[in-house]
């Protein structure tokens, strides 16, 4: 095969391999979504129960983030200064 | 006297070819980086010290008969120490962070580009007088932007056993380099407020969804790409054995001894690979060279991708998260983490950039599969 023809088979290649990658990660993407929604729908309840306390567990108040943050990056400057 | 002068030639120095030291020299130069510059250790130290064994004049470590040899045949030959290590790496993978974020799983595919566009590469590089690469070489030689060690070298076992040990030690070498080669490419690519842009939190994923979830790759592969099935069959099991939470012992096994185990040998045949008349060649080079350009195009690609995605999706995607794409977990996922936090010192970004990045990991072993399939 000269090189021509293999750059030929190459490019081929290249973009059916992409196609390919793309449409099987996307059923996947698809396969996953797909069994999220199911779960959600047939566990509801046990979903909730399990949700509620992992909320509590991470749920810092935004305004207390907020209110934390600004006094770190205010103790950061006095610090400079 | 000739008794004498029979040991004299039974000695390293009478048998010391000149290729062979430099071989050696490789090996004691992979042994520093492992060591000193803690550049992969786990896979640096094996493969350097094969390296150095291999050359070993008189001893014949790699010739039939040799430890080196059998170890080789028994595991590298026949695709067993790849497969068994993507076990290990299946049953050390948490996937909820795809899982809770699916579309994710697009960066992990367009980061792939660079091994398809590397495989043209590899191809025009015959114009340049010296080389000859087939379609198979170059198919093993692309598949170093996958940024897997492992895959590269089931695939390299597959196509073109002769470029092995050059590919695997690219491989391992780009993925050490990770944090080197990526930023530049990320920072180049996205603009200052891109990069500061912060992503919502990721809902937590129940226990059925991420024992559902290997089956379900599983199910598809079978289905649709079966030539992948080695490499996400194992990963599969690993992941389902981590977390259906009732076989502890055996996940726990696959984590550390059998991929420990794995590695001392995967690296040792990878090193006994390294002979003088196989790596010391103008090929090597431009195996080092298509690496790099592989590892560049796969982190440029995957930020393309994600700036696409933040304009179209509704939540907003931090394109730096793309880079995370090409798999090398969890380092890619890290350096995501780190150039974020350069611009906005309160954007954590790891959490969000695991997710392509386990991706980036299916991306390739499909990848691996469609180029077995297409060209094997």
């Amino acid at each position: 095969m000269d090189i021509g023809q293999s750059l030929a088979t190459a490019a081929n290649l290249m973009v059916t391999g992409m196609v390919g990658v793309f449409i099987f990660l996307s059923l996947l993407i698809s396969a996953i979504t797909l069994m999220s929604k199911l779960m959600s729908r047939f566990e509801e309840p046990v979903a909730e129960a399990a949700r509620t306390p992992s909320l509590k567990a991470q749920g810092v108040p935004s305004g207390h983030i907020a209110a934390i943050s600004a006094a770190i990056a205010q103790y950061k400057n006095n610090q400079k200064q | 006297m000739e008794a004498l002068l029979n040991l004299w030639q039974a000695t390293g120095i009478a048998n010391f070819t000149f290729p062979a030291l430099i071989m050696i020299a490789v090996g004691c130069l992979l042994l520093y980086l492992a060591i000193s510059r803690n550049f992969e250790p786990l896979l640096l130290v094996p493969i350097g010290f094969g390296a150095i064994l291999t050359n070993i004049p008189v001893a014949g470590l790699s010739d039939p008969g040799g430890l080196l040899y059998y170890v080789y045949h028994i595991g590298i030959d026949t695709g067993v120490f790849p497969l068994l290590i993507f076990m290990g790496v299946g049953a050390l993978t948490d996937f909820s962070a795809l899982i809770a974020n699916p579309r994710m799983m697009l960066l992990g595919a367009a980061a792939q580009f660079g091994i398809f566009a590397t495989l043209f590469g590899a191809i025009l590089l015959n114009y340049v007088p010296g080389f000859e690469f087939s379609l198979q070489d170059a198919s093993a030689i692309a598949i170093i932007g996958g940024a897997d060690g492992p895959t590269a070298i089931f695939l390299a076992s597959k196509l073109a056993p002769d470029l092995l040990g050059a590919i695997a030690v690219a491989a391992y070498s780009y993925m050490a380099l990770v944090p080197i080669i990526q930023p530049p490419i990320m920072r180049a690519l996205t603009t200052p407020e891109e990069r500061k842009i912060q992503m919502p939190q990721l809902r937590t994923v129940s226990k059925k969804e991420k024992i559902i979830f290997p089956l379900m790759v599983l199910g598809l592969t079978m289905l649709f790409l079966p030539a992948a099935t080695p490499l996400v069959g194992m990963f599969c099991l690993g992941n389902l054995m981590r977390e259906s939470g009732v076989v502890d012992r055996l996940s726990n096994s696959a984590q550390n001894e059998i991929i420990n185990i794995t590695t001392i040998f995967l690296g040792l045949a990878v090193g006994s690979k390294l002979a003088a008349d196989k790596f010391l060649t103008v090929e090597t080079l431009g195996i080092l060279a298509l690496g790099a350009l592989a590892f560049s195009i796969g982190t440029a690609s995957g930020v393309f991708m994600a700036k696409g995605l933040n304009k179209l999706s509704k939540s907003p995607i931090n394109p730096l998260v793309g880079a995370a794409g090409v798999s090398a977990v969890p380092m890619a996922a890290r350096v995501v983490n780190k150039v974020g936090l350069e611009n906005n010192p309160h954007n954590f970004l790891l959490m969000h950039a695991m997710g392509p990045n386990v991706a980036g990991v299916l991306g390739s072993a499909v990848a691996a599969g469609i180029l077995l399939a297409l060209v094997g």
